[in-house]
């Protein structure tokens, strides 16, 4: 049937009369209701506004007339709607409010939603089939009164549809005892890349922008905060409780979470390392000493090393024990027993070498490194003029204390433009 | 002892921000005409207008400061959220219409302004359009903020003006706190008067600017005592420029009987044999700062202000394909003002005239929003309204919607007569 492709929208959907069986007018429909939970997106009822106030009807317990009205099958299961349940109502909660496409990945503002009737178990049910956000749900939305419903249907058809489909709808809750009642919690969003969510979060209110954080699990969320702008990084952080900051800054690389923790002011970036777990706090500590300008400033201690007397297999090994993202790591690097750098195997070379190989055969004779002092200038030099893709970082004694990787050059390049 | 100087006054412009441009760039080619007008024709009596005018844009300007801070969300945009889409949309297109008019008096303004030195307009108003535009498109919210303070602090030379005309101060301070003998109100367009130096110094389009760029600058509310100062400071010194524009023509104009001003640039060519070069080069400079000024502001506002509230992407982070319909209104916004001020016998006055009586319309309807978003509990929490700061608001709007309830028929009435 032609309704099942077109179904109705929202907006004309609203103020229908609803009749009793014997044809006389019940209510008119005020809302529809959303579940939420184990049954997130299903139809939970039309929310009717009726003599005795609003009341909430199953929707296969309605069906269409050629009037247009919408017809109880029996008034016994009309029930009253008492305001507490777990609901989101499209109108009240979706229309002209901000969500997340999250397969568009931005942010945008509900004009109309999209419903569909289809058949259950011989009824008529109602389902939402997406959410429209361009002119065509705008259109219904200015002339809805000024012109017949049938005739503004045709109409507003007329207009390409920009539509999200109701699964990568992600709907945004600032309030926080809401948000748990409702059970939103953004798992379509986590699957986002964190630079994605991070230029989300850059479109949206601060207490939106915070909503979301918190309820990220603290690695996406922490994962997510490096990918943000510092200024609004630091709003974000100064926004939250020092517990949940120190939960994701923990999760966050220590280059960039010594970065953020400069920012702040001394008392904030002091109760945030006194909530961090011990080993955490002391590698971001130590970063902290440095001048944020130089090269151990930019530097993460994340890297993978392995001893200068080591071979392939220990190195290989050495890698799958590394605790950070292993996604990032382009070399390997040799030490003494004083932590001496003394070679850089680049990863590639030791893919393809055997493993019973020593490493320190396969090191370039004339590796660069840089001094923890060093300007970043020098360091951006170094990166361009020999090509690399990371940096290893050494104190005055020649220990290796971090590296500078490729991606923290560009950032600070970028910054500079 | 000098550095401790310095630390104060570099303290005070670090306050400066949105609040301080907003309200100066609301001193555009329209109020200074305004001002200019009732100064030359009313001498020193409409200076009592001043203190009253400066509460006034003190308490609406603060409310949106506040409602930025706290919501982190423009006006537009909360307007969308509270009221729907219908009411946004003609809150909107109100708004695209007034500040189109607006925008057309800024490049007349330029235009008039460097005709003065002999520019010719069909030369100088295209130039500074280019200019406009690219300083929003190329430059970021920071580099832009330093140009529009340094812009606002040029102010300083309708001050300078003022001193240079030689004014009687004793009169003039007088008048400031004192209101006329009964004899001003009966004469033919004093009345008018007042209703428009109040009318041109409340707009519509500032309420969504401001708080817009406070959403964008991001202040955090332990630090907005900051932002209110820069509110109450902006809408100070915005009023003490007014007020020497004003002094500045009655001593001169006034004094010599010359009241007739049709457009801003008379008052400066008015005054060059009355004051001498320096204050002709002076308001004449002023003049052409002030339009330039609230041409780069007004159709980049519209802009923004639309595209949030009707839900198209915006911004200038964004490029021509990401954001069109902002690009493009922006473009015609600025195009459409040129392309107006350019075409040879346009009804300037008529459309001025026409964008003021909308004008009327439009700020009543958001002043309203306004304060009835500002008392909303949800929204604000316990930065709601106190019950005397709603008593004063409400009594703010109530005025200013009656006075330019009467502006607007007036000039309709005026149309009408002609």
């Amino acid at each position: 049937m032609n309704e099942k492709r077109n179904g109705p929208s929202l907006t004309l959907l609203l103020g229908t009369p609803i009749t009793e069986p014997r044809g006389s007018l019940f209510g008119r429909l005020n809302d529809i209701a959303v579940a939420t939970g184990t049954d997130a997106g299903r139809i939970a009822g039309l929310v009717l506004k009726t003599k005795k106030g609003l009341e909430l009807v199953p929707a296969t317990e309605v069906m269409g007339t050629p009037s247009g009205a919408l017809e109880l099958r029996s008034t016994e299961a009309v029930q009253p709607l008492r305001g507490d349940e777990n609901f989101i109502l499209l109108k009240h909660d979706l229309l002209d409010r901000q969500i997340i496409d999250v397969h568009g990945r931005k942010v945008v503002r509900v004009n109309d939603v999209d419903l569909q009737w289809f058949s259950r178990e011989e009824k008529q049910d109602l389902r939402v089939r997406e959410v429209e956000v361009g002119l065509r749900g705008a259109v219904r939305r200015l002339l809805l009164g000024v012109m017949p419903r049938n005739a503004l249907d045709k109409l507003a058809r007329q207009f390409p549809p920009r539509v999200i489909p109701w699964e990568f709808v992600d709907v945004i809750e600032v309030d926080p005892a809401r948000r748990v009642k409702l059970k939103i919690e953004h798992d379509r969003l986590a699957q986002m890349h964190p630079s994605d969510i991070a230029d989300i979060l850059e479109d949206l209110a601060p207490a939106e922008r915070e909503a979301i954080l918190t309820t990220l699990d603290e690695e996406v969320a922490a994962e997510t905060l490096e990918e943000v702008e510092p200024k609004l990084q630091k709003a974000l952080v100064e926004s939250m409780d020092f517990e949940t900051a120190a939960g994701i800054v923990e999760e966050m690389d220590p280059g960039a979470a010594a970065d953020l923790l400069a920012e702040l002011p001394e008392e904030r970036s002091e109760a945030i390392l006194g909530e961090m777990a011990p080993e955490e706090r002391q590698e971001v500590e130590e970063l902290l000493e440095f001048r944020e300008d130089s090269a151990a400033g930019r530097m993460t201690p994340a890297f993978v090393q392995a001893r200068v007397e080591a071979t392939v297999a220990d190195g290989i090994e050495a890698l799958r024990m590394f605790e950070a993202d292993p996604e990032g790591v382009t070399e390997i690097y040799l030490v003494d027993e004083k932590r001496a750098l003394k070679g850089v195997v680049p990863l590639a070379r030791m893919i393809l070498a055997k493993p019973e190989t020593r490493l320190d055969v396969l090191t370039d004779p004339r590796f660069i490194s840089c001094r923890a002092d060093a300007h970043q200038n020098d360091v951006a030099e170094l990166f361009d003029k020999y090509n690399l893709r990371a940096l290893p970082v050494v104190d005055s004694e020649g220990r290796l204390v971090g590296i500078v990787e490729a991606d923290h050059v560009i950032a600070f390049l970028r910054d500079r433009l | 002892m000098l550095k401790r100087w310095r630390t104060r006054i570099f303290l005070f412009l670090a306050v400066l921000g949105p609040g301080f441009i907003t309200a100066n760039v609301d001193n555009d080619p329209n109020g200074i005409l305004t001002y200019s007008q009732s100064g030359a024709q009313f001498g020193y009596s409409l200076l009592w207008t001043i203190i009253p005018i400066t509460v006034a844009l003190i308490i609406v300007q603060e409310m949106c400061a506040r409602m930025g801070v706290v919501t982190g969300k423009g006006l537009s945009d909360l307007i969308r959220e509270e009221f729907g889409l219908r009411m946004t949309f003609i809150v909107m297109v109100l708004l695209v219409i007034v500040n189109f008019g607006n925008v057309i008096g800024e490049f007349a303004g330029i235009a008039g302004s460097l005709q003065l030195f002999h520019l010719s307009k069909y030369i100088s108003v295209p130039i500074c359009a280019a200019l406009v535009w690219l300083l929003a498109v190329r430059g970021d919210y920071k580099s832009v903020e330093k140009v529009f303070l340094t812009a606002s602090a040029f102010y300083i030379a309708y001050i300078i003006t003022g001193v240079l005309s030689g004014p009687s101060w004793h009169t003039a301070i007088v008048a400031t706190v004192k209101l006329p003998p009964r004899a001003f109100w009966n004469q033919h367009g004093y009345v008018f008067m007042v209703v428009s130096v109040i009318g041109t110094t409340i707009a519509p389009w500032m309420q969504f600017y401001l708080q817009s760029s406070i959403v964008e600058k991001g202040v955090s509310i332990r630090k907005y005592a900051a932002t209110r100062l820069d509110v109450i400071v902006g809408s100070i010194f915005t009023d003490v420029v007014a007020w020497f524009i004003i002094v500045a023509c009655a001593a001169t104009l006034w004094a010599h009987g010359m009241g007739n001003i049709a457009m801003p640039a008379d008052a400066a060519e008015a005054m060059k044999p009355l004051a001498g070069s320096y204050a002709f080069l002076l308001f004449a400079f002023g003049l052409f700062n002030a339009s330039f000024f609230a041409a780069s502001v007004l159709p980049l506002s519209t802009a923004y202000t639309v595209c949030e509230g009707l839900g198209f992407e915006s911004g200038v982070d964004r490029n021509f394909a990401q954001a069109p319909f902002f690009y493009w209104l922006y473009t015609l916004l600025i195009a459409g003002g040129v392309a107006v001020v350019l075409i040879p016998d346009f009804p300037l006055v008529q459309f001025s005239i026409f964008s003021q009586a909308l004008n009327g319309i439009l700020l009543p309807i958001v002043i309203v929003f306004m304060l009835l978003l500002i008392n909303r509990k949800d929204l604000m929490g316990k930065h709601v309204n106190s019950h005397w700061f709603n008593a004063a608001a409400w009594l703010t709007a109530i005025i200013v919607t009656i006075l330019s309830g009467i502006l607007m028929f007036q000039q309709i009435g005026n149309v009408w007569k002609h």
